[in-house]
């Protein structure tokens, strides 16, 4: 047998390269090769492991025939409060150790200041027209794409978009005693029909919640996210403040003193304190699964959650139970409802450490993973996407029960983003202790709040240089109490 | 024998034997081993702990983020004073002394009790069965604890709240989620998972009272309350100190279980000061101000230390 070894290796050699043209991948630089690819991504969290679930089921057969290499993905994961940490701690040795990252959008200053991911824009300028993409609106670049806010330099690619819905108990809605019993009380209509929920504001929502919010029962009108990890509480402040015509920020000048403090805000953070009425007890520590929770276990009527958790929060099997529809906003003067929310959703950026086969492969995953079918193949799976093409796509609101209020919230009108500062960790470390102490009613004045939180980020956007505007003088004597 | 002062009376010198050479030799290399076998050890601890406290020092001197993109500026003492006329920093303080002493005083006393009861129970049935289940809570990993507090805290499928609902006829509270019962609940899980400890010192102390004493003790009938008082703290004190000590520089540093339990909410009523330096570090990167919050971290637990050994050591050589 030993002496047909060389035979053997010979015949291989010959065959190998017919093989790989056989498999169309002959002109690929890495066709024939191996490559160990690693997406970091956020632990629990179905639109992360639903990519890499694709990348291994589907990516890894089209590039080896289309190609010729063979890919194996693996997925590190960290939970949202922690993965910022992991990945910049690995990229700061300039390591490769996660090949592509998904991020949180609001990451992105501080992932492409310190030059750790690469500038999508150059990329696109230096020959890849392939990721210059039509998004389905333009607030997908602004919270995904861009950085600095408001230039049109892209770091980020969206992985999945995501915006807040409100997810509805159908059957408790629907049902007629509750119905009559609720016009009885309040002499008007609970909404029945999705397009109903256009039309409701705040105070009608308000008014919907305290009916459904009977602690004898053990059932409450709603629960959303009021916990101090990572940016939960912001999240769910931000839509009062937004649609009540606040605002946090000039990312223009930097400015954050008197625009953030400001009694409209204010009156934003005493509605969602107030409306903890009317949420289970310890709602005040409530994070993403908690909502999950105490939704599918009928606890609550309503629940202001992230479209991305569509599947958690509807389990296969009870579509007909739910509804998903577009949350309560702000009534203006002329009687049209206004609905600010914060998008959700994180982008793709790319390890600027990555070798030339790693960043090969990353590039081949990134193209496949915007093609059309892959796209629908995300969503079909549960998963958000954001290209024009897929969201546009005849059938789309269908595949889920949520993407209808998806697709109404994803847009410049619904959706705003926050800061992608480099300094974001620490602004957003500051109001998340400044909000939680006064939902928690450890502080009671909103206006104070405000004041010491603008006062912070005022001075840490001037000391890290990103503005000329300092802190002003009276926030010497502002303390949080 | 001379030592040799000149060169003339080198000379004078007799040469000592080869055996006696070899001694000295010998000699030298036994204190030699010890020195060689403390090296790795050494390395060990200026490897990891006496460069990055060093490093951690000259970081508290500087405003550096992480994120920022930015090179460090040196500050001098400009963190040090942020710090401490930081009003949450002082409510974290403040929290973390009130935890300190709730934690160590309940241990300490109910380990004491179940300790005199253990040790009163020797000839007792299934003793050591008793004794290793009552020690599993302190080898449970502190998020390990946290996490099944947290599910038996649940207000939904929750044990604990289960049978407080019942016990009530209200709804089954939130225990970790409510301001006023979220530091109590967390405080017993602490309780919980420490008081063992404190049974194993006390048993420690008890074993090491001289059993002549504990025999005249008992020849003299007395009480066991004088028992306890002229008998076995006189007798026992190092060592239920040193139980007291490790405790309580242990529930300083507690971060791991509160922080998976409630992560120092609702608002910041569970907030202790190593959750606060925890945000700082990584959730705000922050780690100038970080590192400076460690330093008078490390400088309060040494001085709460040193005046603790102090008053120990001054009481046992007023009673020698």
């Amino acid at each position: 047998m030993r002496k047909f070894v060389p035979l053997l290796v010979v015949l291989a050699l010959l065959v190998s390269p017919t093989l790989t043209f056989a498999q169309g991948g002959g002109d690929h630089p890495l066709a024939g090769q191996t490559i160990d690819m690693a997406i970091l991504g956020i632990g629990g969290w179905i639109p992360s492991s639903l990519a890499v679930d694709l990348a291994t089921s589907q990516f890894a057969p089209y590039a080896l025939e289309n190609y010729g290499y063979t890919v194996n993905f693996t997925f590190q994961e960290a939970p949202f409060s922690n993965l910022f940490q992991k990945a910049a701690t690995s990229l700061a040795t300039g390591s490769q150790e996660f090949n592509i990252i998904v991020s949180d959008s609001q990451w992105l200053g501080a992932l492409a200041e310190p030059g750790w991911i690469v500038n999508i824009s150059d990329l696109i300028a230096s020959g890849h027209p392939e990721f210059d993409i039509e998004w389905f609106d333009p607030v997908v670049s602004q919270a995904y794409q861009y950085y600095p806010d408001g230039s049109d330099t892209i770091w980020g690619l969206p992985e999945t978009g995501d915006v807040v819905v409100l997810y509805v108990n159908k059957e408790m809605l629907l049902n007629p005693d509750e119905r009559a019993a609720f016009s009885a009380e309040y002499g008007w209509e609970l909404p029945a029909t999705y397009e109903d929920w256009y039309d409701i504001d705040f105070d009608q929502f308000e008014q919907i919640a305290a009916f459904f919010t009977r602690p004898e029962e053990d059932l409450y009108g709603t629960a959303m996210q009021y916990s101090k990890e990572y940016d939960f509480m912001t999240m769910f402040l931000y839509p009062f403040m937004f649609s009540m015509g606040g605002d946090i920020w000039d990312p223009a000048t930097g400015d954050v003193y008197g625009i953030l403090n400001s009694d409209v805000n204010a009156a934003a953070m005493e509605v969602n304190r107030r409306w903890l009425n009317y949420q289970p007890p310890g709602a005040l520590n409530y994070g993403i699964p908690d909502v999950v929770d105490v939704f599918t276990q009928d606890k609550v009527f309503s629940g202001f959650q992230w479209a991305a958790m569509g599947a958690g929060m509807i389990p296969p099997g009870t579509e007909d139970k739910y509804m998903v529809v577009v949350p309560p906003g702000y009534r203006m003067e002329d009687g049209s409802v206004r609905r600010i929310y914060s998008i959700g959703g994180q982008p793709w950026v790319i390890n600027a450490f990555n070798d030339e086969a790693h960043m090969r492969v990353a590039l081949d995953f990134l193209t496949w993973w915007y093609l059309p079918e892959t796209q629908l193949a995300f969503a079909e799976g549960g998963g958000n996407p954001a290209t024009a093409a897929a969201m546009n796509a005849e059938g789309f609101e269908d595949i889920n029960v949520w993407n209808r209020a998806y697709k109404d919230m994803l847009t410049e009108q619904t959706a705003r983003d926050f800061w992608h500062e480099p300094t974001y960790s620490e602004m957003l470390a500051i109001q998340q202790e400044g909000w939680t102490a006064y939902a928690s009613g450890q502080v009671n004045d909103a206006m104070n709040t405000l004041n010491w939180i603008a006062c912070q980020q005022q001075e840490i956007l001037y000391d890290a240089g990103r503005t000329t505007t300092d802190a002003p003088a009276e926030c010497e004597n502002i303390n949080l109490e | 024998m001379q030592h040799v002062k000149s060169p003339e009376l080198a000379t004078t010198v007799t040469p000592q034997p080869w055996w006696t050479r070899l001694g000295h030799a010998l000699d030298r290399r036994e204190r030699a081993l010890p020195t060689m076998l403390l090296v790795p050890v050494l390395l060990f601890f200026i490897i990891w702990n006496v460069i990055p406290t060093l490093w951690m020092l000259g970081l508290s001197f500087y405003k550096w983020t992480l994120t920022s993109g930015r090179p460090e500026q040196f500050i001098g003492f400009e963190n040090f004073q942020d710090i401490i006329t930081d009003n949450s920093v002082w409510l974290s303080f403040s929290k973390t002394l009130i935890w300190v002493f709730g934690t160590v005083s309940i241990e300490v006393i109910l380990g004491m009790l179940l300790g005199l009861l253990f040790w009163g129970s020797a000839k007792l049935p299934g003793r050591r069965l008793a004794l290793t289940l009552l020690f599993a809570p302190m080898m449970i990993t502190p998020v390990a604890a946290s996490i099944f507090f947290r599910l038996m805290y649940d207000p939904t499928f929750g044990v604990i709240s289960y049978i407080i609902a019942q016990l009530t006829g209200q709804a089954a509270p939130n225990l970790i989620g409510d301001r006023a019962t979220a530091f109590a609940a967390v405080l017993a899980v602490d309780v919980w998972m420490w008081t063992p400890f404190m049974i194993l010192i006390t048993l420690a102390a008890l074993g090491s009272v001289p059993k002549a004493e504990l025999e005249a003790a008992e020849i003299d009938k007395l009480s066991w309350f004088k028992k306890i008082r002229y008998v076995i703290l006189p007798n026992g004190k190092f060592i239920l100190m040193l139980g007291i000590l490790l405790r309580t520089i242990d529930s300083f540093k507690t971060m791991d279980l509160i922080f998976s339990l409630t992560r120092g909410g609702p608002g910041n009523t569970t907030e202790l000061i190593a959750i606060t330096l925890y945000r700082k570090s990584f959730e705000a990167f922050n780690l100038g101000w970080a590192s400076s919050l460690a330093v008078i971290l490390l400088l309060t637990a040494i001085a709460f230390t040193s005046i603790y050994l102090f008053v120990l050591n001054r009481k046992q050589a007023e009673e020698a």
